[in-house]
């Protein structure tokens, strides 16, 4: 078994413009210990992981080097959008049902220092949306906002068909390319100088800080930054109903290079990347950790 | 001043109320499935759009004509919302989970995703009803709000009265339970969605007359308004919006729809085109008017209508007028549907016909369907009553061409040369209730034959066919239509098991055949020994559909051929062609001949294979080919035949042969071709036939053509020409057991003073051909020759040489 995983792992290096890019290690994430897993989302040094527990399930957080999986929230769909900060404290919102069926979301922030957890923004009807900054997060709905500090650093947001980046604690607006449905997605570079988002209709879209696109990468979603060359992103396709193939694919920031990471077939999703980790789901909830090596 | 401070403040507080009532809006995002009338879209190709024409029946055209309708419904009921896409390009068919992103970052309250619904197998289907998902198994949602959500449209959605449902509930599932791929894969839209969503299939745009209302905007607009409706259920917003709808669907009353197959209850009617249907309110004043469009579907709607009584009035310039009063309530779906008269305003008549005869004229085809046509579409039952033929035929009346046209086919044929009359009465009526003018006669005289006749079949009663590779055929007067024939022709076993054909070997007859014929393989070894029946159906038609007049059934025995005669001696294999060879005849009726080895052979790899054709029908002309010499001679004792695979010709088969020392050839009769397959064809005692009492020598062979048509061409072939010592057929008869007739040409009897308990009939070739637990047998299905007829008395066997002959 151990010889056929290397014998794909090697099979998976991908060669296109001079760049080798090579599967170097999938391991299995809480195979055993943990049930279906969702929506992982890993912190920058890559060292710590959210994640859903069941697909509307309890926000948990797992730490690679104790290899302990805390329970963060029991909250309804805790586990759904949760973030790091980057003062490395988790950000998360909850929903309750209101008079009318309406639906009421509650910000909230976990120490992961000393594993508390408080409410940050009250129930309020509508969207909350998260912003993640360089120094800390932030909570943005229209009635209140949260912050977990004065300045939270660069950060960066998507509202309808804008993108959000504060700088200095000053925001700037962008819409740089068209899109009736809306932006989705929006993640700073490590380096802090460009910000990628996912358009509707359009793709993934990168930007530098004064909202000129320098690249369209393609009709790919959700992707986060690997470092600050490229990006990991999911590509999926469907019949209107189903999903028919979904895989982990690397995509230059410049647009130049894109290499599948996984099989079209492996039906994997929602990649995650921090610390040169790659951490992704499958349809059927199982945690995989990646780690790849680029050959420029 | 104190006025104007306490309006301000009444306009702050309305302000700040507006302001929190606005806040508190509930939030619908709507999510139009597919899109971009691409490899994921449904395009459904109804008359008169072509495939992939984007104005016929796409899904995601409709599906967002819905999505359009509960926007602009919701907004007026004062709720917010969101939509996936506005435009139907293949960049607005957004990749599912970037739907449930954009879902759940809008901050909705719930979510609907809009599809319509099909079986996949296309025409055929008559299925049409409502269906809806939510996430998780059925009864057990991830959300209970999702199935909340879902059951508050439920019942807004199957009362559509427009449509015609195949069934009167809407059906409810877990995505989990209906799509289990991968444990609990489901639908994209719901998977990971925060708010309650649902997945909502519509109806089946595969079940055509659905197709036909969903590219009418309206229809798909009061779908949305269905939706609007469950969102004011599941919200417990209903009592805040004050106007109704009014719809329905305007169809004829009576005019079969026959532009598509599949239809249930109304929509088998025709829907009509351009029919003007006006509101009027309680004083007669139009308010509204709608035009319905040329898309087959009768659909009609008026918008946003106050709460009230009206009159809704429909007129077309082909039917009567019609109107209905109705009442509107507040959130409701005021259904009135219309069925209307068309004006039909001549008396009804047959303006063409068939069979059109005139005394004088040829006769007319034994099962010629009789055809009227009508200037209007007939009502059926007065029709019906109204039509007689004499001398009565019993057969079946077919309506066509939406009632227009009568057809009436005999179920087997008229008489022959027979004078019909067809009357229809004046008491037929066409749609509309007036009968015709005058009576419609019509006359015609039927031809000399109504029925097809069986020239030939094997196996026939009683014989013995070779158990391998049996080829059946069937021949008749003439010209057989193949189609589905080897339906009609069948072989069963003793158990009633029916053998296979090998369809893909079928063989029959071609244009300019002298006779028609069908040859069937069989896929399958027959069991020697056991008995069989071969049986022809009554369907068995010719090219111009006459059929047979009765069935046939017919016993047979199959046997191998191939066992070895005892104390045989094989003289010529013909396993080559080298030495054969033709000659020629001086005949009135010349034949051709070409010789080839076949590798259809009972013995070694070879036969001898001889085709040939006699220039015309007439009886006699003889076709012959000579034979290498021959080392091995005949004494006039010997029995002698050889191994024929025949061609059911009738023709006549004879062996020639030589005296030693002379070139003339005497001719010894093997008997007739009747048969299809491998036979051995012989005579026990050359003795019987040869003048002379010396030795022979094997020479040839002649084939002497029959009179009929089946004996001008054929085929057959040759193996093993075997001499023997007629030992099997040594008689040993008891005293007081007498056979008769010998020759027989029907049956064998035996007379005997104690009880028969048996006879066995043995050919030629010492074979078992025919068993009887009694005191006869059927001979007649058997070759004409020398046979032994073993009688069973008290545990004795009495051997009896007898002869057949026919």
């Amino acid at each position: 078994m151990k010889k056929t995983l290397f014998a794909f792992l090697c099979l998976l290096a991908f060669t296109v413009s001079g760049q080798v890019v090579t599967v170097v290690e999938t391991s299995r994430l809480l195979q055993g210990v943990e049930g279906p897993a969702y929506y992982p989302v890993l912190n920058d040094a890559g060292d710590r992981l959210l994640f859903s527990s069941g697909e509307n399930g309890t926000l948990k957080l797992y730490d690679f080097a104790s290899n302990v999986v805390s329970r963060v929230s029991d909250g309804f769909v805790a586990g759904n959008d949760a973030f790091f900060g980057g003062d490395g404290n988790v950000y998360f919102v909850t929903q309750e049902r209101g008079q009318g069926n309406l639906i009421y979301r509650t910000g909230h922030a976990y120490n992961t220092a000393s594993g508390q957890s408080r409410v940050v923004l009250e129930a309020q009807h509508g969207a909350v949306r998260p912003a993640v900054g360089t120094r800390g997060g932030a909570l943005k709905s229209a009635a209140r906002n949260y912050s977990s500090s004065p300045s939270i650093g660069t950060a960066v947001w998507t509202q309808g068909s804008k993108v959000f980046v504060t700088v200095d604690g000053q925001d700037r607006v962008f819409s740089p390319v068209d899109s009736w449905a809306g932006y989705l997605w929006a993640s700073l570079s490590p380096d802090g100088q460009r910000v990628a988002f996912f358009a509707a209709e359009q793709g993934i879209v990168v930007i530098d800080l004064r909202g000129q696109v320098t690249a369209m990468l393609g009709r790919y979603e959700m992707p986060c930054w690997y470092n600050d060359h490229y990006l990991v992103a999911q590509n999926a396709t469907d019949d209107g109903h189903q999903f028919t193939s979904s895989q982990i694919v690397l995509l230059k920031a410049d647009g130049t290079f894109k290499a599948e990471l996984t099989r079209p077939t492996s039906m994997t999703m929602q990649p995650t990347c921090g610390g040169g980790r790659i951490v992704y789901t499958t349809i059927d909830g199982n945690l995989t950790s990646m780690r790849i090596n680029i050959d420029e | 001043m104190k006025k104007t401070m306490i309006i301000i403040a009444g306009i702050l507080l309305a302000a700040v109320f507006v302001t929190s009532v606005a806040e508190d809006k509930p939030h619908v995002y709507i999510n139009p499935g597919h899109g971009g009338h691409t490899g994921n879209d449904r395009n459904v190709v109804i008359p008169p759009f072509v495939q992939g024409d984007t104005m016929g029946f796409w899904e995601s055209n409709s599906n967002m004509w819905k999505g359009f309708a509960l926007m602009e419904i919701l907004k007026k009921k004062g709720y917010k919302t969101s939509i996936s896409r506005v435009r139907n390009t293949e960049d607005d068919d957004l990749a599912l989970s970037t739907i449930v992103a954009l879902s759940n970052a809008s901050g909705a309250d719930a979510f609907y995703s809009i599809h319509s619904n099909a079986t996949g197998y296309g025409e055929a289907t008559a299925i049409n009803y409502p269906m809806g998902f939510y996430r998780g198994y059925t009864n057990q949602p991830e959300n209970p709000k999702s199935m909340a959500l879902l059951r508050a449209l439920a019942p807004y959605i199957i009362d559509n009265k427009s449509t015609v449902w195949s069934q009167d509930k809407y059906a409810e599932y877990g995505d989990w339970t209906f799509q289990p791929g991968w444990g609990t894969q489901g639908y994209g839209v719901l998977r990971g969605n925060r708010v309650p969503a649902i997945l909502d299939e519509g109806s089946f745009h595969d079940y055509y007359p659905e197709a036909y209302r969903l590219i009418n905007h309206e229809y798909c607009w009061v779908e949305g308004w269905a939706f609007s409706l469950g969102a004011d259920a599941y919200f417990d917003r209903l009592d805040l919006f004050d106007k109704g709808i009014i719809s329905g669907a305007i169809r004829d009353d009576r005019l079969p729809r026959t532009d598509i197959r599949t239809m249930i209850g109304a929509d088998k009617r025709v829907p009509v085109n351009e029919a003007t249907v006006r509101l009027l309110d309680a004083d007669g004043n139009e308010l509204d008017s709608y035009k319905t469009d040329t898309v087959r579907n009768g659909i009609y709607l008026f918008k946003y209508v106050e709460p009230g009584t009206y009159t809704v009035e429909v007129s077309h310039p082909d039917y009567f007028s019609k109107s209905a009063q109705v009442e509107v309530t507040a959130q409701s779906k005021t259904y009135q549907n219309f069925d209307l008269k068309r004006q039909r305003n001549t008396p009804p008549e047959v303006v063409n016909y068939a069979p059109q005869w005139q005394e004088g004229d040829a006769p007319v085809r034994c099962n010629a369907p009789i055809v009227l046509e009508f200037n209007w579409d007939m009502d059926t039952e007065s029709v019906e009553d109204a039509f007689s033929i004499e001398p009565p035929v019993e057969g079946t009346l077919q309506w066509e061409d939406a009632n227009y046209r009568l057809r009436f086919t005999p179920t087997d044929a008229y008489e022959v040369s027979t004078h019909y009359t067809l009357t229809l009465n004046r008491s037929a009526k066409h749609g509309g209730g007036t009968p015709m003018e005058e009576d419609f006669v019509l006359e015609f005289t039927t031809q000399s034959r109504n029925h097809i006749n069986e020239l030939a079949i094997y196996p026939r009663e009683g014989s013995t066919p070779h158990y391998k590779s049996l080829n059946a055929e069937f021949r008749t007067d003439s010209l057989i239509d193949a189609y589905n024939v080897m339906n009609y022709m069948h072989i069963f076993d003793a158990e009633g098991n029916e053998m296979a054909w090998n369809k893909r070997s079928l063989k029959y007859n071609d244009d300019g055949d002298d006779y028609g014929w069908v040859r069937f393989p069989l896929s399958k070894e027959l069991e020697p020994g056991e008995e069989y029946k071969i049986v022809v159906d009554t369907d068995m038609s010719d090219t111009l559909g006459l059929k047979l007049a009765q069935p046939i059934e017919y016993h047979f025995t199959p046997t191998d051929v191939s066992v070895p005669l005892e104390s045989s001696q094989l003289i010529e294999p013909f396993e080559v062609t080298t030495g054969f060879n033709s000659v020629d005849v001086e005949s009135d009726n010349p034949a051709t001949v070409k010789l080839t080895a076949s590798s259809t052979a009972l013995f070694g790899s070879k036969s001898l294979q001889l085709a040939y054709t006699f220039e015309n029908q007439i009886e006699g002309g003889e076709m012959q080919i000579a034979a290498p010499e021959q080392e091995d001679a005949f004494s006039s004792s010997d029995g002698m035949g050889l191994y024929v695979y025949g061609d059911m010709s009738f023709n006549h088969l004879f062996a020639g042969f030589t005296p030693e020392g002379s070139a003339d050839v005497e001719w010894v009769d093997l008997g007739e071709v009747d048969f299809v397959g491998w036979q051995f064809m012989g005579v026990d005692i050359l003795s019987s036939t040869l003048t002379h009492t010396g030795t022979y020598h094997f020479a040839g062979l002649k084939m002497v053509k029959n009179g009929s048509k089946q004996g001008r061409k054929g085929t057959i072939r040759l193996d093993n020409l075997v001499k023997f010592k007629p030992t099997a057929l040594e008689e040993v008869t008891l005293n007081n057991v007498f056979v008769s007739p010998n020759p027989a040409s029907d049956y064998l009897v035996v007379a005997a003073d104690s009880q028969v308990q048996g006879v066995e009939l043995i050919d030629a070739k010492g074979q078992t051909v025919a068993r009887n637990a009694t005191n006869y047998v059927n001979v007649s299905g058997f070759a004409a020759g020398v046979y032994v007829l073993k009688v069973y008395i008290n545990g004795i066997v009495s051997t009896h040489k007898v002869a057949v002959a026919h």
